[in-house]
């Protein structure tokens, strides 16, 4: 519990590729005993690797957060009021004349 | 800068407080965050939590923030004695700091004892002459008495040392338009796009005041900030679409008799007439007609 299935995924990822690492080690040591030339990797450590990849980058690009959004009109961007410019707030405003009808006091 | 979703959110917790849902400190964070001016609700509900004691120790040290949000609020408000009795605890609590001074030069501002709180300004401009804050509450201070002149001239003194400040800028914009000198206002406001190219709001003043001044050449510039403003906001900014059409019928207007090698392009305004049409009757239905009879009106005199 706990972890997303992203991280899951991950995880397996990498399982994959240390597979395919172990098993490309194990294919030379067969090669070096059969005295032949090492000309590439068996197509399963390629699949292997391929499917290592795929999973990885997937994890990588769901695990740490969804994508924001660049586009200066969507919602999160678009900037639709500028802050009140409270560093020059005046209070000898019209709000003045009408005080505000608030019973407060600070009990302390 | 207060984008929509949070403009969303504050209306969403906003409408929460008001029905008595809880969420008041989310509320006053919201608030503190996006710097809008709340003076009214933020007393209310800032003097209910500190009021309160389980939910103001709860806060730990955020309680003095607290404080100082609820003194602004209150002297926005006239409540003087509250806004006294909170900078006294905050004294009481931090002897020595400038800004719970700033704080009480601000309550001397809110009483009208403009001397007073002059003199304590430039006490503490004389011992760190370099304090934004200080010298921005000298400028509100002259705006307050009436004395814009004056204001104007502080602001431009602050801005010689303080290029970087886009605050300081529009302030000096809105007091310039307030005096109907757009020629300085569109100036601020052609350094505050150069600084923030990416806020659409910059874009619609500065048309909005270029559109103002007139001329032929003004409002060509006009219409062309009003179109980059309908490129930032994906066209959902309605006064840059009635700035567009309002621009296209004035340069018809000027341009007639003029040899017309510039040519402007005629789709734009079509255009600009059926993205507001479409958004009348998404969200205004019943005063659609009131739009066509005011495109149409404008129509007719290009």
């Amino acid at each position: 519990m706990g972890f997303s299935l992203g991280f899951l995924v991950g995880v397996f990822g990498v399982l994959v590729l240390s597979h395919a690492a172990y098993s490309t080690v194990q294919y030379r040591g067969l090669l070096k005993i059969m005295e032949e030339e090492f000309s590439g990797p068996p197509i399963t450590v390629v699949a292997e690797l391929l499917l290592g990849l795929v999973f990885s980058l997937w994890a990588a690009l769901t695990v740490p957060g969804t994508f924001l959004s660049i586009h200066p009109h969507s919602e999160e961007n678009m900037i639709v009021a500028l802050p009140a410019n409270l560093d020059f707030m005046v209070f000898n405003h019209r709000g003045k004349v009408f005080p505000v009808e608030m019973d407060l006091k600070l009990k302390h | 800068m207060v984008s929509k979703t949070e403009e969303a959110q504050l209306n969403r917790l906003e409408n929460q407080v008001d029905n008595g849902g809880g969420g008041a400190w989310e509320y006053l964070c919201l608030v503190r965050k996006l710097k809008v001016r709340r003076s009214e609700k933020v007393l209310k509900y800032g003097m209910s939590i500190l009021n309160d004691l389980s939910k103001r120790s709860s806060l730990g040290s955020e309680e003095w923030t607290l404080y100082e949000q609820v003194a602004v609020a209150a002297m926005d408000c006239q409540c003087l004695d509250v806004a006294k009795d909170l900078s006294k605890l905050l004294r009481k609590e931090f002897p020595e700091s400038k800004r719970i001074g700033r704080l009480e030069a601000m309550l001397l501002e809110a009483k009208g004892s403009w001397e007073e709180a002059e003199k304590a300004y430039s006490s503490f401009l004389e011992d760190s002459p370099l304090d934004q804050v200080i010298h921005k509450r000298r400028v509100a201070m002259a705006k307050a008495q009436g004395n814009i002149s004056g204001a104007i001239e502080w602001l431009n003194k602050y801005l010689e040392i303080f290029m970087a400040d886009n605050d300081a800028w529009r302030e000096l914009a809105e007091i310039y338009v307030s005096l109907q000198m757009y020629k300085q206002a569109a100036f601020c406001y052609e350094e505050l796009i150069l600084s923030q190219p990416t806020v659409p709001l910059y874009h619609l003043a500065y048309a909005d005041i270029l559109y103002t001044i007139g001329g032929l050449e003004n409002i060509q510039t006009a219409k062309k900030y009003y179109a980059s403003v309908i490129n930032l906001t994906g066209g959902k900014n309605i006064r840059a679409l009635f700035g567009i059409s309002l621009c296209t019928s004035a340069i018809g207007l000027l341009a007639k008799g003029r040899n017309k090698e510039d040519k402007e392009n005629p789709e734009l305004q079509s255009l600009v007439a059926t993205a507001l049409e479409k958004d009348y009757k998404q969200r205004a239905p019943d005063k659609l007609s009131l739009l066509t009879t005011a495109l149409r009106s404008l129509k007719v005199s290009s």
